[in-house]
């Protein structure tokens, strides 16, 4: 299929942006700094254009779904959503070290999607239960919503890298990393986001269980673990607002937080390969 | 109880820090049901394990652990936590909803950044009556106060706001009344209905295996359809059902996946599907002659009920009973009696593969008179194939509960979009004559986002400086 041969390619390019970033960082020339970010946004438009070219494909080979129904597809889509929220953030801020990264989160999310052996890239028809309206809904809410949560899991490690170093320390790598301060408030920002958008999330695939099963919530250990997930957001949200916590300890919340957001996205379906009842009725994603 | 102890009850049931305690036990101990085994599926997991572990888990109900006391427990003192926390909050918000401050107050002014104050010419009442008339068409509320200083102003907006973060929390409220009632008033349950039958009669999940539910209606599977893919994988189910009160049809209605039908406030789901025997089978009778020569007669369309002649008119006969896989193990069989003119009737069931079941049943038992197809000489009946029709497996719901939980979903929404992306904003203007001009300071703040907010004054600046262009 020509997405796939389009979108393998992708992998490639966000890899090259990354170590341009990382150039661009530890050397410190501009025109690096510059070009990873062009790289960046070609690789975005190519990417953009894969996953339209399979939604084509899709229909063209009778099947006819939106490309955001298994393992392979989400990926893809989980990828596009890092890059197009750093885009925004890069253009936001300035600043170009975040690229750094995030560009290697996508890039990850793409080599296991297109180099994973066990990964079907086949379009596949949509089963019964799948077939809803909520199905784009749910999807693009939830990944959004771990994008942001992936972005905010970046900005954390920066901001414990710039923190964990005496201020007498002048790598131009640290220089280049935005003021601590910044990244507690982008961090922030990004899981306000996140959360809001995971919120949708869990009540989309809510209502959408309720239309498929008649139960709007059954303890799935998907949907167990994106409450997990909610919950330790809310700690994080509330550490923050009400306890006024700020810095080391809110980034550490975060990167746990999103822990539970990769354990949420493939931990559950990994853990039922070993566990014989661990049933899912996410076993498709 | 003192009235000393109630205050550290209040005090415990107040505290930020309790939520978030909750909250992370909450998020704890949820792993444990995704790691155990629940409900149906715990009972061959409760063999693997050694007998007293087994016995912790019953006795702290981890086997369905969402519905254990102590969860409930949780998430019951959560929301009295929430609650009291709710109740303790409520009167400084409504203290800083009603306060309006004073329009001179020099604090906001203080440090303010050059870009914005702006000098105009004219005169102060006029210059403070356009200023006036721009700030009222901007904000909510407005204040003026003058003084021998110049003219001030005090405006503010989305005060409203304020009480986005009780939206969010009340919906949680709703979102646990609406689960409460559900699992009171409602039920879950299933059904399964062969086409063309109907029933009134529903098996309800829950801690009784046998518990059952009489409908008011009864509910008729007209047809049954399933679409495959050309790979195989399965397209679409679907069901054409009707409700029937006193044998007459109220409402049709087709029920696909994702699709439910719903009649006097129980709803239908497509669930699963499968066979059962249908009503005709075909059957063949040979005869055997009294010098060992048989006669084969044609197979025939025989319906269950229905009586038919035998061939040669000494008698008649009819199916009883079918079964798909008989004993769960001899696969399909009809029962069949023969009523002969005259004599007693004899019954006995007919195997539709008898050499196969040769080879794995001992003899004696295929030889019992039960299984002798040749029971009513001269005839011998062969069962050639059991006609079968689906059956349709339907989720049958209550739950009157689900339109406050959708009322909770709602509400946390538009709440948490309204206390994380809105602010309830306050201006100070400063208008004073200096020297043979007039300088207006604008200052602000606001409940979130201080970055925005300045934003914000600094378009105010610019649109209060078009004012005198």
């Amino acid at each position: 299929m020509l997405n796939s041969f389009v979108l393998d390619k992708i992998t490639f390019i966000y890899f090259f942006a990354f170590l341009l970033y990382l150039v661009h960082m530890v050397v410190g020339w501009k025109k690096f700094g510059a070009l990873a970010t062009i790289v960046t946004m070609t690789g975005f438009v190519g990417h953009t254009i894969g996953g339209i070219l399979r939604w084509y494909e899709s229909y063209q080979s009778g099947i006819g779904h939106a490309p955001l129904s298994n393992m392979y597809e989400s990926l893809i889509f989980f990828a596009w959503a890092i890059i197009l929220l750093y885009i925004f953030m890069e253009f936001r801020t300035k600043s170009r070290s975040i690229g750094t990264f995030a560009t290697p989160l996508a890039f990850l999310c793409m080599a296991y999607a297109s180099f994973d052996p066990n990964m079907n890239q086949a379009i596949q028809p949509l089963l019964p239960a799948l077939q809803s309206n909520w199905l784009i809904a749910h999807v693009m809410t939830c990944f959004f919503g771990y994008a942001a949560f992936a972005i905010s899991f970046g900005l954390s490690i920066m901001f414990l890298i710039k923190r964990s170093v005496r201020a007498e320390n002048k790598s131009l790598f640290l220089a280049l990393i935005p003021p601590i301060d910044v990244l507690d408030e982008l961090s922030y920002q990004m899981v306000v986001i996140g959360f809001l958008l995971l919120s949708l999330g869990i009540i989309t695939g809510s209502v959408w269980a309720h239309s498929a099963w008649g139960t709007y919530w059954a303890w799935d250990p998907k949907e167990t673990w994106s409450l997990i997930t909610w919950f330790i957001y809310a700690v994080f949200l509330h550490l923050r607002l009400t306890v006024g916590w700020k810095g080391k300890s809110l980034a550490t919340t975060s990167i746990i937080g999103f822990m539970c957001v990769l354990f949420t996205y493939f931990g559950v379906n990994y853990l039922g390969k070993f566990l014989y009842f661990f049933e899912s009725l996410h076993s498709y994603a | 109880m003192t009235n000393k102890d109630s205050n550290i009850l209040w005090e415990t049931l107040s505290s930020v820090k309790l939520i978030l305690v909750l909250l992370i036990l909450l998020a704890a101990t949820s792993i444990i049901g995704t790691i155990i085994p629940q409900g149906d599926t715990a009972a061959s997991f409760a063999k693997d394990i050694s007998p007293a572990l087994n016995r912790v888990f019953v006795t702290l109900q981890l086997y369905d652990m969402y519905h254990s006391f102590w969860f409930r427990g949780l998430i019951g003192l959560l929301t009295l936590n929430l609650i009291v926390c709710s109740i303790n909050r409520f009167p400084g918000t409504m203290k800083r909803f009603n306060s309006l401050p004073k329009p001179d107050r020099i604090g906001p002014f203080r440090d303010l950044s050059e870009q914005r104050t702006i000098l105009v010419r004219g005169d102060l009442s006029d210059v403070a009556g356009r200023v006036g008339e721009k700030i009222a068409s901007l904000f909510s509320r407005m204040e003026k106060k003058q003084t021998e200083q110049g003219i001030f102003f005090y405006a503010d907006k989305s005060r409203y706001f304020l009480f986005a973060v009780y939206l969010v929390h009340s919906s949680v409220l709703f979102i646990l009344i609406g689960s409460i009632i559900g699992s009171i008033l409602g039920f879950e349950g299933f059904v399964n209905i062969p086409e063309g039958e109907a029933t009134d009669i529903i098996a309800i999940k829950g801690k009784n295996v046998n518990s059952r539910l009489d409908l008011d209606f009864s509910v008729r599977c007209k047809n049954f359809n399933v679409e495959f893919y050309e790979d195989g994988t399965p397209k679409e189910f679907r069901s054409e059902l009707s409700f029937e009160v006193d044998g007459e049809t109220q409402k049709e209605a087709q029920v696909i996946v994702n699709r439910p039908a719903s009649f006097q406030g129980i709803s239908f789901y497509q669930s699963s599907y499968g066979t059962v025997p249908g009503t005709h089978a075909l059957l063949s009778v040979s005869e055997k002659s009294e010098d060992g020569v048989i006669t084969e007669h044609a197979a025939s369309e025989i319906k269950t009920g229905t009586i038919y002649p035998l061939p040669n008119g000494d008698g008649q006969f009819q199916i009883e009973a079918m079964d798909d896989n008989f004993k769960g193990m001899m696969g399909p069989a009809v029962q069949v009696t023969v009523m002969p003119m005259f004599g007693e009737k004899v019954t006995f069931w007919v195997l539709s593969n008898m050499e196969m079941l040769k080879l794995r049943f001992p003899p004696d038992m295929l030889e019992s008179d039960m299984f002798n197809a040749s029971a009513f000489a001269p005839y011998t009946f062969h069962l050639e194939e059991l006609g079968s029709r689906f059956y349709t497996g339907l989720q049958v719901n209550r739950d009157p509960g689900v339109g406050f939980v959708w009322a909770g979903f709602i509400l946390i929404l538009i709440g948490l979009f309204t206390a994380f992306f809105t602010s309830f904003k306050r201006v100070w203007i400063r208008i004073t004559p200096d020297g043979d001009e007039i300088r207006i300071s604008v200052a602000g703040r606001a409940s979130k986002n201080p970055i925005a907010m300045e934003r914000e004054l600094g378009q105010l600046t610019r649109r209060l400086g078009k004012l005198f262009q």
